[in-house]
């Protein structure tokens, strides 16, 4: 069902044909609200962005910074699979695989760069990792910056553990902890 | 040396004090043109709930967006000085000064303050005080337009010539309409000097009413307001300038020599805050404050120093300009844009009758209730 809105369209009264009545009205509007918050600034809802943050609503958490998660024993999760570099629709990731010495069945990522002034934060390398190695649930927002190197992020910066993960989750990294383990 | 001093010694005292007098308006005024530009963008942001501008900072202390017109100005010197190919590049450069230097004239004219004796010498606290100012200020802001419209035509651009057009049409409307709303002040005040009119709103009416020029001619006041606005390019009759559809005139300028177009702007945002200070709410006068002090209507009197009452006064002139400008920066922000048809009814069926109604009504007050 639609709902239909009537409007009343009568034709203007002499005081609002003269139009100056009506200017008053609307001055005092905007006046009031001029002066309210020039009173207390404190009522303007602009959140003054880097200084100044406040908690995310709803699903927003699970949309933010990029981060590669660590196994126990401090080795990436990631196995440079390239899985979330076709999935970007932002070109803005950049892997080189490398092979570890020891293990010829494993590869890591050498460098894995996200260039964030590309990123749409569209959560699509998330969806799309087999390893669950990265996650975009730092609840830090990419934000300005001054230069275009710092809107690169780099495997130092992104590689890191929430506090007190134990990094355990998922199948594929219980089996390569086991393995781990068996080595030593 | 000295025989040449002491023979030429009014003129050089003469000369010095009015080149103190321009230097210390003057620096004021740009001054407060600056704060303008920040104040314009500041009170839209408060008015609509936001914050406004407040990043620019110099050592990491921004003051709430301070200095943001030290920013603006910086940037505007770095931009590039373009000029369209097509252009007639001597009007295009001539143009911005014409529109800047009758605005920077008429502030020779405003009364700041009554006089104040400095080493026994009397300093007129205005920096010219011609006989016939009125009519000075109404030739000089006629002079406007050739800003406006050298700069839309010069540019060869189809956009900035319609800006022009409108301009034209529009600023020679309404300088009628303005010029004829001021002549019951001069019937009443029998003066077109403007220190003269500012003493003469000093007196009381039936012992206690201020008699200012609001109380004397009202209709005139909000006449006056419309049309000076009007007259000024800005919203709500800021067709020629249409940020939305045409850009307007100086569509084509750029860096220093827009800077030129909207510094002028903001300049006449300023004298027309000070004419109409100066005509109709009483200039530098403090009700009930005279040369030696307030004398209040009940006859009590309590005596002040010369340089306080002096002070006063110039802080009265003051604080009623910010108001005032205040005033347009809140109708600029609030009311929308006319159509072209609605601003041209507006002066030549409103305001022009209107005007002359006032004239006809102040002659005929005159007449029948003797000289005010």
């Amino acid at each position: 069902m639609i709902s239909v809105k009537k409007v009343n369209n009568r034709p203007l009264n002499f005081l609002e044909r003269i139009y100056l009545p009506e200017i008053v009205r609307g001055i005092a509007v905007t006046a009031r609200h001029f002066f309210t918050n020039l009173l207390r600034p404190g009522n303007i809802l602009t959140v003054r962005y880097p200084e100044q943050t406040i908690p995310l609503p709803g699903a927003a958490n699970q949309r933010t910074r990029h981060r590669l998660k660590l196994r126990a024993d401090g080795s990436p999760k990631c196995v440079a699979c390239f899985m979330c570099q076709t999935a970007c629709p932002a070109y803005c990731i950049h892997i080189e695989a490398a092979e570890y010495a020891e293990n010829s069945v494993e590869k890591y990522p050498a460098v894995f760069d996200i260039d964030l002034s590309r990123c749409v934060v569209c959560g699509m390398c998330v969806e799309a990792c087999p390893e669950d190695a990265i996650a975009m649930d730092t609840k830090e927002i990419p934000g300005g910056a001054l230069t275009r190197r710092d809107m690169l992020l780099t495997k130092e910066d992104l590689l890191r553990n929430l506090p007190g993960e134990p990094s355990l989750l998922g199948a594929s990294n219980r089996l390569a902890n086991e393995y781990l383990e068996g080595k030593k | 040396m000295t025989p040449f001093l002491y023979a030429h010694q009014d003129l050089l005292l003469f000369a010095g004090v009015g080149l103190a007098k321009v230097i210390v308006f003057m620096g004021g005024v740009m001054t407060f043109a600056a704060l303008l530009t920040l104040a314009e963008r500041k009170v839209s942001a408060l008015m609509q709930d936001r914050v406004g501008p407040n990043r620019a900072s110099v050592f990491g202390f921004a003051f709430n967006g301070l200095f943001h017109p030290i920013a603006d100005a910086l940037k505007m010197i770095f931009k590039e000085d373009f000029v369209p190919a097509k252009a007639e590049k001597f009007l295009f450069t001539l143009a911005p000064f014409f529109a800047i230097a009758p605005v920077i004239a008429l502030f020779a004219f405003i009364p700041f303050g009554d006089y104040v004796t400095v080493l026994g010498y009397r300093v007129d606290l205005q920096i010219a005080d011609l006989p016939s100012a009125l009519f000075f200020i109404l030739a000089l802001s006629g002079l406007a337009i050739y800003g406006t419209f050298l700069a839309g035509w010069s540019a060869k651009n189809n956009f900035a010539l319609l800006g022009a057009m409108r301009g034209a049409a529009q600023m020679i409307s309404y300088e009628v309409a303005l010029g004829l709303t001021l002549v019951g002040l001069l019937m009443i005040y029998g003066t077109a000097g403007l220190q003269e009119m500012v003493r003469a709103q000093g007196a009381l009416l039936l012992g206690f009413i201020p008699a200012w020029g609001v109380v004397l001619q009202p209709f005139a006041c909000v006449l006056f307001l419309i049309a000076a606005i009007a007259e000024n390019k800005r919203t709500p009759f800021d067709l020629v300038e249409g940020e939305s559809e045409i850009i307007g005139y100086f569509m084509e300028y750029s860096s220093m020599r827009f800077a030129g177009f909207m510094f002028a702007e903001f300049l006449e945002m300023i004298v027309i805050a000070m004419l109409l200070t100066t005509l109709f709410f009483g200039g530098w006068q403090v009700p009930y404050l005279y040369e030696a002090g307030f004398t209040l209507p009940g006859g009590r009197a309590i005596p002040l120093d010369h340089y306080i009452v002096s002070a006063l006064q110039v802080g009265s002139f003051t604080v009623k300009v910010v108001f005032f400008s205040w005033f347009m920066l809140i109708v600029r922000w609030t009311l929308p844009r006319f159509r072209f048809d609605q601003l041209m009814a507006l002066c030549w069926k409103g305001l022009l009758p209107l005007a002359l109604l006032n004239i006809l009504a102040t002659g005929a007050a005159l007449l029948f209730l003797g000289k005010l």
